[in-house]
């Protein structure tokens, strides 16, 4: 056994109060494994990596129980590895042992390496810190060796390269590399994918799996994504509350889960939910009418050749030298009533389409239309009308809400403008209905957003596009930042009322099995262009372009 | 780590809520008042801005030659309430509105309503009711007082006026604190006789006075620029930011030396000086907390849902941008006190009218030092910058999340 921790307990102080993150958690972590942590967010899973690697500020927590064991100090006679409690050891031996016989990687690539020293530099540091007598010839080869390690094309070059001008991906590279430059006995890796592009990410966690399996090491893999438990782990543990429900091998946790908790979690996922769908089709064939789209009929939305390019301008005058081509010549017609899905990775424009479509950016060139209308050069009073048959719900559940005014005043204020309802009370009654449709309590009107969890401020913008009573909804990525079983009962209601209302819907997103299960039709995008685009299940199954078959098959699946 | 905040904002919300739900119940500018007053540099700033307001009001009440009352065969009568001025009239009106407000709970843009409504209705009816007598003779109650005219004379608490030199007792000239025995003067004489104390308390209307109209002068020219330049950017923040740019050029202290040697010196066309060349620094952060703004997604909800610009710009940013503005403004407060101190030092304030900086000029200018002109003044100077510098830094703790969190 590597690391074994016993009933551990990490308490916060946040202000006067003391809050629980981690409550009496035992598991241990045997040489050569991977052991996930998996749950969702306030699950304690990051605050019980932390715990191990003790990297929270001793001012704002305290381990009022428990030990963790790590075997991994230094040789001793009989040639095994001294055992350490971490929780007790002295600040000097912590240091040479975090680093060198423990390491870290973070979630955020893109502000865990110091911008001011180059690749190498980074690298080197952790070298000679942790072998003092290793020379600079020594170090600096060896930091290319583990550049080479981790894949990074031409690594002489980008030794000695700045952290900027790395990709995303490639930074996370960097940061294995680091990790790695000691060989660790314990790999801590703490969502290392989740804010990598899907592609990306198969690549990373290709890359992590090897290493570990050559050099042995044990990675403790904290993740939401069941999808990359099911390609990483050999044990899984399921966290709730600051403790584990359960635990076990993977294939027993992911296919006879014993707990409510990971059955729920496992339920909630899209891929079950579209199972649990098509078998209800099956029994029942009538529902299927409800999402049958009126195609005969003109598109409600009419894109052609949509070009949004930004100006890059240089120099001392401002001269635009070249254009971002966000949005490069895409042709798309919505017809009335349908659910299509923009599937793309990011910065591949799908964002600025949908913002666009909506004239909340403003387009080089190309016509829109609404119901045939062009609405692509009109002012800005012009577009009232439009507004409000054109709505759009955000990803992010924290800035989609003007965290100054109340539920109400962000409800009825668009329906004041608009003309609806003749009254402010009469206003409020119909805000009141629309919130009570969105499964929230009709007094949260009074409230600010500032009091509720991510799901329900997401129901609220939900709500605010509804008060309007829309023709067209574009949902911009509205449950990436949701924990799965939140996004599930989100992406439920949105079913619901789009067949309730007849509303049509541009559900951009990342996430393919999100696709799977909400949507009839999608297209793909990729560099400002739309590759391919046809039916849902038709795509799935049989892409046609290399790209869409690169995204499809770097999907981490979960097979059931 | 984002994972860490999560779990302790998720799970101590749980843990009290109801501490959390009484918190729910203030608004975002409550609760950073609320933090930024917990502190104490903060709190000693509001109470001498407290006492300082205070004491601007009722200078007539606490500083007059005038008696409060008097009983001159047995017809009681008020020469201070004769005395009073179209200004003194306004300001207790304004200050008593404010104070009433305080304690009603009604909208805040209400107040502000009912506040300005107040404030010219009394000054159109001051200007028709009060007329104060042309010709002022101090001496006279004095002089009365000892013939035994009177019955009975309530004074004020500090029985000088701030331009009452005396005449009746001589030439007295400079006297240090409490050195006459026949009269008490706390903070003595300045060269002409007159009460330094006395001089020292309607100065404050000044100090007060020209800090915050030169600073809500720059603060509503700054708001509208800044907000304008940060929406639209493009041309308008181009023209908007050259035309900053050469008002910062102008060099405010300059500017008010050139005017004072030209026109009158008037404490209104300070004011405006002041606030006309202060603008650009707050329509700077303004101008950078819209173009953040504009960004966000409650914004692009707002323009999604065809909002009017009007909405967008003061009802959905301006409330979110404001804070960094409060804080600049308290600190340009103290600067606009300080630019009007140090032009009457440089004996180009105010000709007749007693202010903190002329005393301090005053004090230097005499053959003798005399500290009494210099300390007081100067005293007040420095606590009144000082404080609103207190509160500025606090107010900026209390907005600053980075802070907050490390507390935490």
């Amino acid at each position: 056994m590597l690391l074994q921790v016993d009933n551990l307990k990490t308490y916060l102080r946040v202000g006067k109060n003391r809050v629980k993150a981690v409550d009496g958690i035992s598991f241990n972590i045997d040489k050569g494994e991977i052991f996930c942590l998996v749950g969702e967010s306030g699950s304690g899973k990051s605050i019980t990596a932390l715990s191990v690697i003790q990297l929270i500020p001793k001012e704002i927590c305290s381990h009022p129980d428990g030990r963790i064991i790590f075997r991994g100090g230094n040789l001793d006679e009989n040639g095994t590895r001294e055992a350490l409690d971490m929780l007790t050891l002295d600040e000097e031996k912590k240091r040479q042992v975090c680093g060198a016989r423990i390491a870290m990687i973070f979630q955020e690539p893109m502000t865990s390496l110091n911008p001011v020293f180059t690749v190498g530099d980074q690298i080197i540091e952790v070298l000679q810190i942790h072998r003092p007598d290793m020379s600079d010839a020594e170090a600096r080869k060896r930091a290319i060796a583990a550049l080479e390690q981790v894949q990074i094309p031409e690594p002489e070059v980008r030794v000695d390269e700045f952290p900027h001008r790395l990709s995303g991906g490639q930074r996370q590279r960097v940061m294995i590399a680091i990790a790695m430059a000691c060989e660790p006995d314990l790999l801590i890796a703490d969502e290392p994918t989740t804010a990598l592009d899907v592609t990306v990410q198969a690549e990373i966690l290709r890359l992590m799996k090897a290493l570990q399996e050559r050099n042995g090491m044990s990675i403790l893999f904290i993740t939401h994504d069941f999808g990359v438990v099911a390609k990483m782990a050999d044990r899984v543990a399921v966290m709730r509350k600051g403790k584990i429900v359960e635990e076990g091998a993977l294939q027993q946790v992911l296919h006879q889960p014993e707990h409510d908790y990971t059955r729920q979690l496992l339920a909630a996922l899209p891929e079950n939910l579209k199972r649990q769908r098509d078998l209800q089709l099956v029994e029942n064939p009538s529902l299927a009418k409800l999402t049958e789209v009126a195609s005969a009929q003109p598109p409600l939305i009419d894109v052609q050749q949509l070009e949004v390019y930004f100006p890059v301008k240089k120099g001392l005058f401002r001269r635009t030298v070249d254009h971002v081509k966000a949005v490069d010549g895409v042709d798309l017609e919505i017809p009335r009533g349908q659910l299509l899905a923009l599937v793309g990775e990011s910065g591949c424009g799908k964002t600025t389409l949908g913002r666009a479509i909506l004239r909340l950016v403003d387009s080089t060139a190309g016509t829109i239309s609404f119901n045939q209308q062009a609405i692509t050069r009109l002012p800005r009073k012009a577009m009232i009308p439009f507004r409000r048959n054109m709505q759009i719900i955000f990803q992010d559940p924290m800035s989609s809400l003007n965290p100054r005014m109340t539920i109400v005043s962000t409800l009825i204020e668009p329906m004041a403008v608009h003309g609806i309802g003749e009254s402010k009370e009469e206003r409020i009654e119909i805000a009141r209905k629309i919130l009570q449709r969105v499964q929230l309590d009709g007094d949260h009107l009074w409230r600010y957003p500032h009091e509720f969890s991510g799901g329900q401020r997401q129901r609220i913008g939900l709500a605010r596009a509804l008060v309007l009573d829309p023709a067209f909804i574009v949902c911009d990525e509205v449950t990436s930042a949701l924990d799965v079983s939140v996004q599930a009962e989100v992406l439920q209601l949105l079913m619901e009322l789009r067949a309730e209302k007849g509303l049509t819907l541009l559900f951009i997103t990342h996430d393919i099995s999100v696709v799977e299960y909400i949507s009839d039709e999608m297209a793909v995008m990729h560099g400002g262009k739309i590759v391919e685009r046809g039916p849902t299940a038709d795509i799935c199954r049989n892409p046609q372009q290399q790209y869409t078959q690169n995204l499809l098959s770097a999907v981490p699946r979960l097979i059931l | 780590m984002s994972h860490k905040a999560e779990a302790v904002v998720t799970e101590s919300s749980l843990a009290d809520e109801r501490q959390s739900e009484r918190a729910a119940n203030r608004s975002y500018a409550a609760q950073v008042l609320r933090e930024a007053f917990t502190q104490w540099g903060a709190r000693f700033g509001l109470f001498w801005i407290a006492i300082l307001a205070v004491v601007a009001v009722f200078a007539p009440f606490l500083a007059n030659s005038h008696p409060l009352l008097l009983s001159e065969g047995s017809v009681i009568s008020s020469p201070m309430l004769r005395y009073l001025t179209v200004g003194d009239v306004v300001m207790l009106a304004v200050f008593v509105t404010v104070v009433v407000l305080m304690f009603i709970r009604i909208r805040f843009y209400k107040k502000v309503i009912m506040l300005l409504v107040t404030g010219t209705l009394t000054t159109i009816i001051a200007f028709i009711v009060v007329s104060p007598p042309q010709l002022t003779v101090y001496d006279q109650y004095r002089v009365k007082q000892a013939a035994g005219a009177y019955d009975w004379v309530i004074h004020a608490p500090i029985p000088y006026s701030p331009k009452d030199y005396i005449r009746d007792a001589g030439d007295t000239g400079l006297e240090a604190p409490l050195a006459s025995t026949e009269r008490t003067h706390w903070f003595g004489t300045e060269e002409n006789g007159s009460d330094v104390l006395s001089r020292m308390i309607h100065a404050s209307r000044i100090a007060l006075g020209i800090g915050f109209v030169a600073t809500g002068i720059a603060l509503l020219i700054g708001i509208i620029m800044g907000g304008l330049m940060g929406f639209f950017s493009g041309i308008v923040d181009m023209i908007g930011m050259r035309l900053m740019e050469i008002f910062e050029a102008v060099p405010t202290l300059f500017l008010l030396l050139t005017f004072v040697a030209f026109f009158d010196r008037s404490l209104y066309v300070m004011m405006v000086i002041i606030g006309i060349t202060s603008w650009p620094g707050y329509a700077r952060f303004v101008r950078a907390e819209f173009l953040r703004l504009r960004q966000q997604e409650f914004v692009q909800a707002a323009t999604a849902c065809g909002l009017p610009l009007r909405s967008i710009l003061f009802r959905h940013m301006l409330p979110n941008g404001i804070a960094p503005i409060l804080v600049a403004a308290s600190f340009g407060v103290a600067s606009a006190i300080l630019a009007e101190a140090t032009l009457s030092f440089l004996g180009l304030g105010l000709v007749d009218d007693p202010s903190w900086g002329q005393m301090l000029n005053q004090a230097v200018q005499s053959s003798t030092f005399n500290w009494w002109m210099a300390l007081f003044p100067g005293g007040a100077i420095f606590l009144t910058v000082f404080a609103y510098n207190l509160m500025g830094e606090s107010l900026r703790d209390a907005i600053d999340p980075n802070l907050k969190k490390s507390a935490g």
